[in-house]
């Protein structure tokens, strides 16, 4: 009989495991966020540990970027109780109806952030809690003409240098905005005119991202010297290729807006309110921009120049940005994200 | 038993094996370099790479849950798995010629496909969450080398033995615990060991089937290689060839490295 | 009677676990794809009207196509060589082969990102030999999407092929010599032909394993050299396109099974031994 006793051992602690993993996901005092996955380090020190402390409360993440996500949340159906997106995701998600209505009494911290930010999608809606733009980022040791514009991207020099962030991300399809200027067209009015500019562009872009800190990493492994770019990818970037710079593209720069919203099916609502309180006060704000995680969008932060010389910040900087217009974009946005992966994704 | 070989023969094994390890070996040389990217020859010595894995806590919290995964799978492909096997060595006359085919399908089906389906009509069909959701992926993918390497080693079992037990009186349930179990022993190990790792490195199947706090070893690994650029992964990478190593010298010392190659 | 039903009980536990957890949801998929409101069939026109989907299938089976060969060129030598080797040498040499095989793909794909990116080992070694005067890109192409799948998959081609160059008779060769044949002859005319049913066992699992990577295009091809896999995981979870998904998982099962089918087809008729 003692041969029988190893293979029941395995066999008990194999469905003892089972059991034991199968509970682990149905705990109660979590709040399950779901955002990017960058700058994790800093942000549970920040922001995710202190909240944890003060509302004794376990918070779980779902990273990956805004497609990935949203996806995730639309098969699933719940699950997630707060998610971070850019502006055009947060949009297809209205439309889904995946967001809760946020009760703004429950969030007075909304008051001290610039109007812009308040409700970028109507007051039943969250709010944005970072400002940023959207440039060119370049190593500035890779070419003697600085990069002013759009059209620098074009430049025969940059052949197989360059990097834009994929149709599927925050910024993808504002290349199509640049390429129709450069087109000197409307991208809406004469799509085909713009993506005639980026079939142009195609011999120059080495890879699509689909991260920013992938676009570090191929910054950091000199594959790429000049990229389409958020500008808050800037200080990382610069870790690794102390010479690129933040090109200075006046007014053709666009300003995006990352939002928070509390999914429909969440059961911690009050928790979740408290975090984007938490998230939007002139503490966090300050601390997440003076550690290089995010613009402050919280008018009361003050910032050193040194420390804002990375951020979109200052009433006069955010309120002259151009805001693109995301209702048209997602419009639009099954036309050019099929054109756009004949392109570069083929 | 050794014939000639050409020296051009061997000058090209040699070179195939270069290519095979050659790359295994960069790996790990350039996770001791101290140097913040990735560099071949490695840039000073430095362990440091080596305690980052302990400090990102998604890779110890991903790699508790593969372990938990691989283990409860591949315990529960076993146990479905040896009376499987048995009846095949045993009974094969007495069953359908089709029904050892249709043991290896998890292997002939396309991972990525199997990955898809499950997410698509079991998951979101059925409403299962994703932990066992991944538990029986895992578990259907292990399956074949369980069966196969379990096959193999009742290949060399006199089942006369068994025969002679249920003579004697012993009940037929019983004698297989008692006779045949104890002589396969030797190919369950090697069965739960194979399984095991091709359980821990599993991509495409896992890759559908992450959600909020739940993801597997590897695909943190592959999200991590998209993101980063430091030492970390190839010092990761060596902790798992040691585990592989040692795996493999324990099962060369045991009972021969032939239930690999079969 | 107790005895009939036996069998069937053993391995009903098993034959359920695979016909409800694999074969049943693939089925589902599959039906997914056929009750498309446009009609029978929609799904895979709409497939086979966009000129990027017909690249993409090209491109993945130019791709394994590659890799085979590479993998049959590589293998067929180095599992001879293990095939005459002394015993003990023999299963050293089968245990270097297996090794690669039980490290996971993400670790030996990233192997070829050190090899092959701007400052990798390949850029340097090529600069200072004076090759190239500054550094190319290699990776994100198909180029490195090829060498990442051989590295992939060489292992598994040798592994069939030792298994049945090792019950070659070593006589049949050494009489084929003595009898005046050239090594190069008795290799075409002896061995080659023996070795045929290990080289299509090889190259079946060598052709559907790249052709159906996920892993290793990810890595080493970037956004830009899409396969069926990657196109696959960008429908169903990027596009969020889940009919167009089924399709392209339907599409990879079909040609998968019917490689299978045609090599088995094809082993048989050439030695009817083969099961």
């Amino acid at each position: 009989m003692t041969a029988r006793s190893p293979l029941f051992t395995l066999l008990l602690a194999g469905t003892g495991l089972a059991a034991l993993s199968t509970a682990a996901l149905a705990q109660d005092g979590q709040l399950i966020i779901s955002t990017w996955g960058f700058n994790g380090d800093i942000l549970d020190e920040v922001l995710y540990a202190p909240f944890e402390a003060e509302h004794g409360v376990e918070i779980v993440i779902d990273q990956g970027n805004n497609a990935d996500r949203l996806n995730r949340v639309r098969v699933r159906d719940g699950g997630v109780d707060l998610i971070y997106l850019a502006d055009a995701y947060a949009q297809q998600a209205i439309a889904d109806g995946l967001f809760q209505e946020i009760d703004r009494g429950q969030i007075p911290t909304i008051g001290e952030i610039y109007e812009v930010g308040q409700a970028p999608h109507g007051e039943a809606y969250g709010p944005a809690y970072t400002i940023g733009r959207y440039g060119i980022v370049y190593d500035s040791a890779a070419t003697d003409d600085p990069v002013t514009s759009w059209g620098d991207l074009w430049r025969e020099e940059f052949a197989g240098r360059v990097t834009i962030p994929n149709v599927s991300t925050t910024a993808g399809q504002l290349i199509v905005l640049a390429a129709g200027e450069r087109a000197g067209v409307d991208a809406f009015e004469n799509p085909d005119a713009a993506f005639a500019e980026l079939e142009a562009l195609a011999p120059n872009v080495l890879t699509a991202y689909g991260r920013s800190s992938e676009l570090v990493n191929l910054f950091a492994q000199g594959e790429v010297v000049i990229a389409a770019a958020q500008d808050f990818v800037v200080g990382s970037i610069q870790d690794a290729v102390p010479t690129a710079v933040w090109a200075p593209l006046g007014d053709e720069a666009y300003a995006n807006l990352n939002v928070i919203n509390i999914l429909e099916g969440s059961d911690q609502v009050d928790l979740a309110h408290a975090f984007i309180d938490f998230h939007l006060s002139q503490q966090i704000q300050h601390e997440m921009a003076v550690r290089g995680v995010d613009a402050p969008i919280n008018r009361n932060v003050e910032l050193t120049e040194e420390e804002a010389a990375r951020w979109t910040y200052g009433a006069e900087v955010v309120e002259a940005l151009r805001l693109p217009d995301y209702e048209r974009l997602n419009e639009v946005g099954e036309d050019w994200t099929t054109r756009w992966e004949a392109i570069f994704a083929n | 038993m050794t014939a000639r070989r050409s020296p051009w023969l061997s000058l090209a094994a040699f070179a195939v094996y270069f290519f095979l390890l050659g790359p295994l070996v960069i790996v790990a040389a350039s996770a001791v370099s101290d140097t913040e990217y990735l560099a071949f020859p490695p840039e000073g010595f430095s362990l440091r790479w080596f305690q980052r894995i302990f400090e990102v806590s998604a890779f110890l919290d991903t790699f508790w849950i593969s372990l938990q995964i691989a283990v409860a799978g591949t315990v529960l492909a076993l146990a479905v798995g040896i009376p499987a096997a048995f009846a095949l060595k045993r009974h094969g006359v007495a069953l359908p010629s089709w029904m050892g085919t249709f043991f290896v399908l998890p292997i002939l089906v396309p991972e990525i496909v199997f990955g898809f389906s499950l997410l698509r009509s079991v998951s979101v069909a059925l409403d299962l969450p994703i932990v066992p959701t991944l538990l029986i992926g895992h578990t259907v993918i292990v399956l074949p080398y369980c069966v196969r390497v379990v096959s193999a080693s009742l290949a060399n079992f006199d089942f006369s033995a068994q025969e002679a037990a249920i003579s004697l009186g012993c009940p037929p349930v019983r004698s297989f615990f008692a006779v045949v179990l104890p002589n396969i022993r030797a190919g369950i190990l090697a069965a739960f060991i194979l399984a095991f790792i091709t359980s821990l490195n599993n991509v495409p199947v896992s890759l559908f089937l992450i959600g909020p706090g739940v993801s597997t070893l590897p695909i943190q690994m592959l999200i991590y290689v998209e993101n980063f650029f430091d030492p970390t992964i190839a010092a990761l990478s060596v902790l798992l060839m040691v585990l592989t190593v040692v795996v493999m010298a324990v099962v060369e010392k045991t009972l021969g490295l032939g239930y690999f190659v079969r | 009677m107790h005895r009939r039903f036996l069998p069937w009980l053993l391995v009903a536990p098993a034959g359920l676990v695979i016909l409800v957890i694999l074969v049943l949801p693939i089925l589902d998929t599959a039906r997914g794809t056929l009750d498309a409101a446009a009609g029978h069939g929609q799904a895979y026109l709409d497939f086979f009207d966009r000129g990027l989907n017909r690249g993409i299938l090209w491109r993945t089976t130019k791709l394994a196509l590659i890799v085979t060969a590479i993998a049959v060129v590589l293998g067929l030598p180095t599992a001879f060589y293990i095939a005459r080797s002394p015993q003990a040498r023999r299963s050293m040499l089968i245990v270097a082969a297996v090794f690669p095989l039980l490290t996971g793909t993400v670790v030996r794909s990233f192997a070829w990102i050190v090899i092959l990116g701007r400052n990798g080992l390949l850029n340097d070694v090529l600069l200072w030999a004076g090759v190239i005067g500054e550094p190319i890109g290699l990776l994100y192409t198909e180029t490195a999407i090829v060498l990442g799948l051989a590295y992939l998959f060489t292992p598994l081609m040798i592994l069939s092929l030792v298994g049945v160059l090792e019950n070659i008779d070593h006589d049949l060769m050494d009489a084929a010599r003595s009898l005046g044949a050239t090594p190069a002859a008795t290799f075409r005319q002896v061995t080659l032909p023996l070795a045929v049913p290990g080289l299509i066992v090889g190259s079946v699992l060598v052709f559907t394993g790249s052709f159906t990577a996920y892993t290793t295009p990810v890595l080493l091809g970037g956004q830009r050299n899409t396969v069926l896999a990657t196109l696959l995981y960008r429908e169903a979870m990027v596009e969020f396109d889940w009919p167009a998904a089924s399709t392209i998982a339907v599409i990879m099962m079909i040609v998968t099974v019917a490689i299978v089918l045609t090599m088995g087809w094809l082993a048989r008729r050439m030695n009817p031994a083969v099961e």
